[in-house]
């Protein structure tokens, strides 16, 4: 109500809550922010894994983070050749 | 069997030095003993703002260097009984000493203290994981403003991957003039964006420049808001329940001047 009123009055909005509101987003960028090394290692993790249902060529696989709203969302696309049939059924 | 509190930030001039010389003294008062430690190595500070410079002789060093026996090394304030301050070497420097030092040092305080507080210094390097190597707690300093709150959200998140719990939150340098004009977050703000349990509020307070020029903790003389918020502080610590202080000014008259004072 508070804040309504002051804008029809054309006033700028208060420091503090645009102190909060921009920590807000640079902390969640913060807490996301993987570490390139950590990034590398992953994407190496997870090759051998899916090495063993998927044939795919080690350079086609990219992995990502994007950011939607509030929440970070881990993109990986393993453009694969081949799905390995007999591994089914173990 | 004591327990081992790190008092950290992150950023630097925050007032851990401040938070721990008055949580000790105050811990203290209340019947407690307790062990301070600077773990500052190279800018130690402890010792001046307790006002005990003058009686140093042996460090954390001499103690692992096995020059002195640990209980030789501390220096027992005279002005309150059960409290002691291990000081840090001036002439080392943070690479000097190993965590796992540390951690025998603050090991064997334990056992003869109800509490250990460690000043850690500013940072996430070394000097942090020395400090917080030992600590079973942690409490994190932060003013209300940007970078102490950016800072204190990395320390948070290193203190929880060390696995140490509780993390309290204190708010250092409130100012509830600034938060009525709308310049300054006030608690509610900084808890919705650190999401730690809050232990403390401590005012923006003059006296605290004057009680460290004069290295008597502001606690002994418990006049002033920022003694008061201390000793709420170290009540919630040995346990008491006591509700978190508003220092917000409300009320009509308070409502008008803030109107006229805002900041545009
Ligand atoms: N509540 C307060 N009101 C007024 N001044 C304060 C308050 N708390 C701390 N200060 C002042 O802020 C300065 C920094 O405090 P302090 O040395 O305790 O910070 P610190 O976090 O230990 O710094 P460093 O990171 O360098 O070790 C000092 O000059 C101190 O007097
Ligand atoms: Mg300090």
């Amino acid at each position: 109500m508070n804040i309504s009123i002051r804008q029809l009055f054309g006033r700028k909005p208060k420091s503090s809550s645009i102190a909060k509101q921009r920590l807000k987003l640079v902390i969640t960028q913060d807490r996301f922010d993987v570490d390139d090394r950590v990034m590398t290692r992953l994407h190496h993790e997870l090759a051998e894994v899916l090495a063993k249902y998927f044939e795919f060529s080690a350079n086609s696989v990219k992995m990502d983070l994007k950011q939607e709203g509030n929440s970070y969302i881990l993109v990986a696309d393993f453009p694969y050749t081949k799905f390995h049939e007999t591994n089914m059924r173990q | 069997m004591g327990r081992v509190i790190v008092v950290t930030s992150g950023k630097g001039g925050v007032g851990k030095t401040t938070s721990t010389a008055n949580l000790g003294t105050a811990l203290a008062l209340l019947d407690k003993t307790v062990a301070v430690v600077d773990a500052d190595v190279g800018l130690r500070n402890l010792d001046i703002v307790m006002g005990l410079e003058s009686r140093i002789v042996y460090t954390s060093m001499d103690v692992i260097e096995k020059q002195c026996e640990l209980s030789k090394a501390l220096v027992r304030d005279r002005r309150v009984d059960g409290l002691m301050l291990l000081a840090a070497s001036q002439k080392n420097n943070k690479d000097d000493i190993q965590p796992e030092q540390m951690k025998a040092i603050c090991d064997k305080l334990r056992t003869t203290h109800d509490f250990v507080l460690i000043d850690s210094p500013a940072g996430i390097e070394r000097g942090f994981s020395n400090a917080s190597a030992g600590a079973d707690e942690a409490i994190v300093v932060t003013t209300p403003d940007v970078s102490a709150i950016r800072d204190a959200d990395r320390i948070i998140g290193l203190l929880q991957n060390a696995r140490i719990e509780p993390i309290n939150l204190v708010i250092n340098r409130f100012s509830p003039q600034l938060v009525g004009n709308g310049s300054m977050m006030d608690q509610d703000d900084v808890l919705d964006i650190l999401n730690i349990e809050l232990i403390g509020v401590v005012p923006e307070d003059s006296g605290v420049i004057n009680s460290t020029n004069r290295g008597i903790p502001l606690v002994y003389e418990d006049g002033s808001p920022g003694a008061q918020a201390y000793m709420r502080i170290a009540r919630r610590l040995t346990g008491q329940r006591i509700p978190i202080h508003n220092f917000e000014q409300k009320g009509l008259l308070n409502n008008i001047v803030n109107w006229f004072t805002r900041k545009r």
